[in-house]
């Protein structure tokens, strides 16, 4: 078991190098030698430039620097996304990457919230998030260090970043650790009598065999999909949306630390905000419009000049059962796509490299680490896959036939509950694996225009007039410590401006 | 019109009833919820025992009841640790409470050590336990407030009829309203019970009626939905034996639980007593030689008050059926192994509070009840079947089928994902965290192969350093710690001088 394993990474996108860092940094030298095969023939598809939070720990764990990044990137920060006209037109509403209220609670701040509401005053939930309220003045920090607990540490930032200038500082930083990448395309894959793969032939004649093989060829899962035959499970009946158009336009206005996703008739437009240009593109359904009919509702909609030609994407919402099989394992697109609504792309191959990473097997795949694995990533899928789902669902829209399909249809029972619940009694379910904990759920399911009928009723203990005036004082010391913050604008230009210092520490305590 | 939950009636008896009224009233007292309490003739015999994880403690806590009057009134003393001796022949382990380590380690302790007993180390597991360590040598150890250093906590052994009593006491103190009058009938319609009749003609009506009756489950058990889910297939003992024998001394810090070939019996340790349990299977063993075998062959000097009753481990399909809440025995029975026996009332009666109805039509919290009760219910039955699935004693009946028993999916790929990775896999609504399964696992036998494979990259010198330093610490710190005897001065319980030998 102590022999190297021989691993191949298929794909040089964002998927194939964050494999690259992780296996080189973060697994001893003993256990795995890594190649990478990738072709400059074949572009990216990088539709994932906006992050989670969960990003930087990935960065943080592999040894990337994080000012470095940040300007190798073109990168931003992001406290959340703006959701507009979702829940109703004219509607928004921020999901957070932090909580609502001071601190985290069993039962979730919103008991409280519907608690002082029965004083006859009702009050905006968006007013108790440190986050959003920093969010819709433009502000950024870096939350609070720990050890001072406080408003100011309720919450944690993600970045957006251009995703091919991340794959490409990857590439230059895992190459410095000695990965070997190899160019070329793949003219076959090549299987052992007993059905595992055994080599890849590329067109240039060479042939690379390895023990383990990672796919993250994206859509056309080379050696998952079309070699093993792994079995696709679509959800398109869910999310119908199967195209993009993607454009970038020259910034406008003041930085915004979110994105924002802005519904439309037939889909939805993301606004992601770099240093150097605005990412836009437009996540539509052909089913509900055409391709054309939404490249000109992209360009109508952008808020600053087009610099490029629009870009077409093509996908469908689904994953492949069991992204571990015999010896291959499929990252990114390769194993499954949900569209980026909510920034998600990028964290299911980081969790997937995390829950590897203590899998990882020896040269002979043991079961027991597969289904482990393929069980993990089934609940992170499905998880993710209601929460988009309830994005579409949730809504009083019925201006156009995407949303009253999406209204009327039937959706995943696991998803049925938690809306139930919710409705009912406020209750959000708090699970132990998977990504979206009560806040984030909190936050959209609100924002979607649902409230509780009822609170829980231990908050009948306390008066609703005691906890009207906690939620008065919460809520001026937001502001208050909100407007103590700088403009995500002046936090950026510090990277931005020649020979910065590459610390964030140097600035982040309120310089 | 929903009308909301106002009056909860309690039907039990001992621990749980109380429990599960005591911790309402505290709830949802104020939001104006008015909780009674009819109570049922006990069930517990003179000489049973409440072993009780540390989770009690923060139950107390919340209830606002001391330790010292707990250990006083309970004739208590604290457990530190369990041990289980003969699961394989001749082998023993402790398995004590350590703090869960910092989140942010990226590698449990158990990773390092597995790593270096494949290497070669020939020290065990428990040996690094810090809880462990303190109850070998009879200590009561305390959780440190740096999360860096070591640290363990501890339960209670409690004479179950003084604690009872003690609950009991503090439900009326605190205005909740006990009638001891049997049941004459159980009025019911549909999926709802309208109202208890007593045999002095009171009839009582309730909103929600929560049944902590033990097994006998009188009042769910009479609906028509309610079916019952054995686990004796998981779990193979269907007696029990329960008795007295000498008070220990010096009071060991941990209670004694040794496999014999029809089944185990357990010591616990009490202020003036030692509690006796003895689970077996009446296919194996008729319950005189039992006591017969106690005495000559496990050495337990039983006493005469040993009495034996029936138990049938397993789960009610729908521990809530419309308005009637099955808490404790009443809606999940296990073996009383591990310190479980209020356990599943206090998980049921968190839940309950938890879902508490918002109005009458209680259809969604009845199903999340449900849900998370049998959950974790199930979760706790596959700790208590890893002791017998992993049982080392062949060539008896019992045990031989333990090992062969299925065993949950759940389970199966703990074990499988364990011996390959020397890490436990956790679900949701586990009672147990990876080092309490680890500990348990690694006692019993089930040596991991592998280990994460980021063990490798700690250095080989800094790798034998940071076990050398956790036995320091451990040897260091261990020996300031209070006896059970001090721990229990300290607290202002007089100790009983020790029995004089006979």
């Amino acid at each position: 078991m102590n022999d190297p394993v021989e691993v191949v990474i298929l794909g040089g996108g964002t998927a194939g190098w964050m494999a690259a860092a992780a296996l080189s940094a973060l697994l001893p030298r003993s256990r795995c030698n890594v190649r990478l095969v990738e072709s400059e023939e074949i572009g990216i598809v990088g539709v994932g430039e906006a992050t989670l939070p969960h990003m930087k720990n990935f960065n943080d764990a592999v040894g990337i620097d994080e000012a470095e990044m940040i300007r190798a990137t073109k990168a931003t920060f992001k406290l959340g996304i703006e959701f507009r006209d979702w829940g109703f037109l004219g509607s928004s509403y921020v999901h957070p990457f932090g909580i609502h209220g001071a601190s985290e609670t069993s039962l979730g701040f919103h008991h409280k919230w519907l608690r002082a509401a029965q004083t006859g005053h009702e009050s905006n939930l968006e007013d108790f998030s440190f986050a959003i309220v920093a969010s819709r003045q433009n502000r950024f920090d870096f939350p609070a260090a720990t050890g001072k607990p406080g408003i100011a540490s309720t919450y944690s930032y993600a970045y957006h970043f251009d995703a091919s200038l991340y794959a490409a500082f990857l590439r230059k930083f895992v190459e410095a650790r000695g990965v070997t990448r190899i160019e070329g395309m793949v003219r076959a894959v090549n299987k052992t009598p007993g059905g595992d793969i055994a080599s890849l032939t590329l067109e240039s004649g060479e042939v690379v065999s390895g023990n383990f093989f990672i796919d993250c060829s994206g859509f056309r899962s080379i050696i998952l999909g079309e070699a093993l035959g792994a079995e696709w499970e679509d959800w398109s009946n869910w999310l119908p949306c199967d195209r993009a158009w993607a454009v970038p336009s020259a910034n406008v206005g003041e930085l915004t630390p979110y994105t924002r996703s802005t519904a439309l008739d037939a889909g939805w437009q993301w606004r992601i905000p770099l240093q150097h240009r605005t990412g836009n593109g437009h996540v539509f359904s052909t089913g509900f419009t055409t391709e054309e009919q939404a490249r000109e509702t992209l360009l109508a909609n952008l808020d600053g000049q087009a610099l490029a030609e629009p870009r077409l994407l093509r996908f469908q919402a689904g994953r492949r059962l069991g992204s571990w099989h015999r010896n291959c394992l499929a990252l990114g697109l390769a194993s499954g796509f949900l569209e980026p609504l909510e920034s998600t792309s990028i964290y299911l191959v980081q969790i997937a490299l995390m829950h590897l990473l203590p899998l990882f097997p020896g040269r002979q795949t043991e079961p027991a680490l597969r289904d482990e694995f393929n069980r993990r990533m089934e609940v992170e899928y499905e998880r993710i896959r209601d929460f988009l789902i309830l994005h579409y669902h949730l809504t009083n829209r019925d201006d156009s036939e995407l949303w009253r399909y999406c209204r009327a249809m039937d959706v995943p029972e696991s998803l049925t509950f938690k809306i139930e619940r919710f409705r009912r009694r406020g209750y959000i379910e708090r699970y132990r694996e998977g990504l979206f904990t009560p806040p984030s759920w909190l936050s959209v399911l609100v924002g979607q225009g649902l409230k509780p009928e009822h609170y829980h009723p231990t908050m009948d203990n306390v008066p609703a007039e005691e906890v009207a005036r906690e939620l008065e004082e919460l809520r001026t010391d937001i502001l208050d410590r909100v407007e103590e913050m700088p403009k995500h604008e002046a936090v950026m230009a510090r990277y931005t401006r020649d020979g910065f210092a590459s610390d964030p520490f140097a600035f982040g305590l309120n310089a | 019109m929903m009308q909301p939950v106002r009056k909860v009636v309690v039907v039990g008896r001992d621990g749980p009833a109380w429990m599960a009224a005591l911790s309402l009233q505290r709830a949802l007292g104020r939001a104006g919820l008015e909780v009674s309490v009819v109570e049922l003739p006990s069930l517990l015999r003179g000489a049973d025992v409440y072993a009780a994880l540390p989770s009690l403690r923060s139950l107390h806590d919340l209830l606002g009841l001391d330790e010292a009057a707990v250990l006083t009134a309970a004739r208590g003393v604290p457990m530190v640790a369990q041990r289980y001796s003969e699961w394989t022949p001749g082998a023993a382990f402790l398995q004590g409470y350590d703090s869960v380590e910092a989140p942010g380690a990226f590698l449990s302790f158990v990773q390092l050590w597995a790593k270096a007993r494949i290497k070669g180390l020939p020290v065990p597991f428990e040996e690094f336990s810090y809880g462990a360590m303190a109850a070998r040598l009879g200590r009561v150890p305390s959780e440190s407030d740096d999360p860096e250093a070591l640290g363990a906590t501890y339960g209670y052994h409690l004479d179950a009829n003084a604690y009872s009593l003690l609950l009991r006491t503090l439900s009326e103190r605190r205005g909740i309203k006990v009638r001891s009058t049997p049941i004459a009938d159980v009025e019911i319609s549909e999926d709802r019970i309208l109202a208890i009749e007593l045999a002095d003609g009171q009839r009582i009506e309730a909103d929600l009626f929560v049944d902590a009756s033990g097994a006998e489950a009188v009042l769910i058990s009479r609906l028509p939905q309610s079916a019952f889910e054995a686990w004796d297939a998981f779990l193979p003992c269907d007696r029990l034996l329960a008795a007295s024998a000498p008070r220990l001394s010096p009071l060991p810090a941990f209670s004694q639980v040794t496999a014999f070939d029809a089944g185990w019996a357990g010591m616990f340790p009490l202020q003036e007593r030692t509690a006796v349990v003895a689970a077996y299977r009446s296919t194996e063993i008729g319950d005189d030689e039992l006591l017969h075998k106690l005495k000559a062959d496990v050495g337990m000097p039983v006493e005469g008050d040993a009495v034996v009753s029936t138990i049938a481990p397993g789960v009610r399909k729908s521990p809530w059926i419309g308005n009637c809440v099955a808490v404790a025995d009443a809606a999940a029975f296990l073996e009383p192994l591990d310190s479980l026996q209020l356990h599943m009332a206090h998980v049921c009666v968190t839940q309950l509070i938890n879902f508490f109805p918002v109005d009458s039509d209680t259809r969604i919290e009845a199903t999340d009840y449900n849900a998370a009760v049998r959950l974790h219910a199930s979760n706790l039955r596959d700790f208590q079947q890893s002791h017998y699935k992993l049982n080392r004693r062949t060539g008896q009946r019992l045990w031989d089928e333990a090992r062969s028993a299925e065993v949950s999916d759940g389970l199966a790929q703990k074990l499988r994902v364990f011996q390959a990775r020397s890490e436990a896999v956790l679900y949701d609504e586990e009672t147990f965290e990876a080092g309490s399964w680890a500990s348990m696992f690694i006692g019993h036998g089930l040596t991991p192969e592998g280990y994460d494979p980021r063990a490798d990259l700690i250095e080989e010198q800094d790798h034998i350093e940071r076990i050398q330093a956790r036995l320091r610490e451990i040897a260091g710190s261990i020996p300031a710690l209070p006896t059970i005897e001090a721990f229990l001065t300290a607290t202002q319980i007089p100790v009983k001088a020790p029995a004089p030998a006979s």
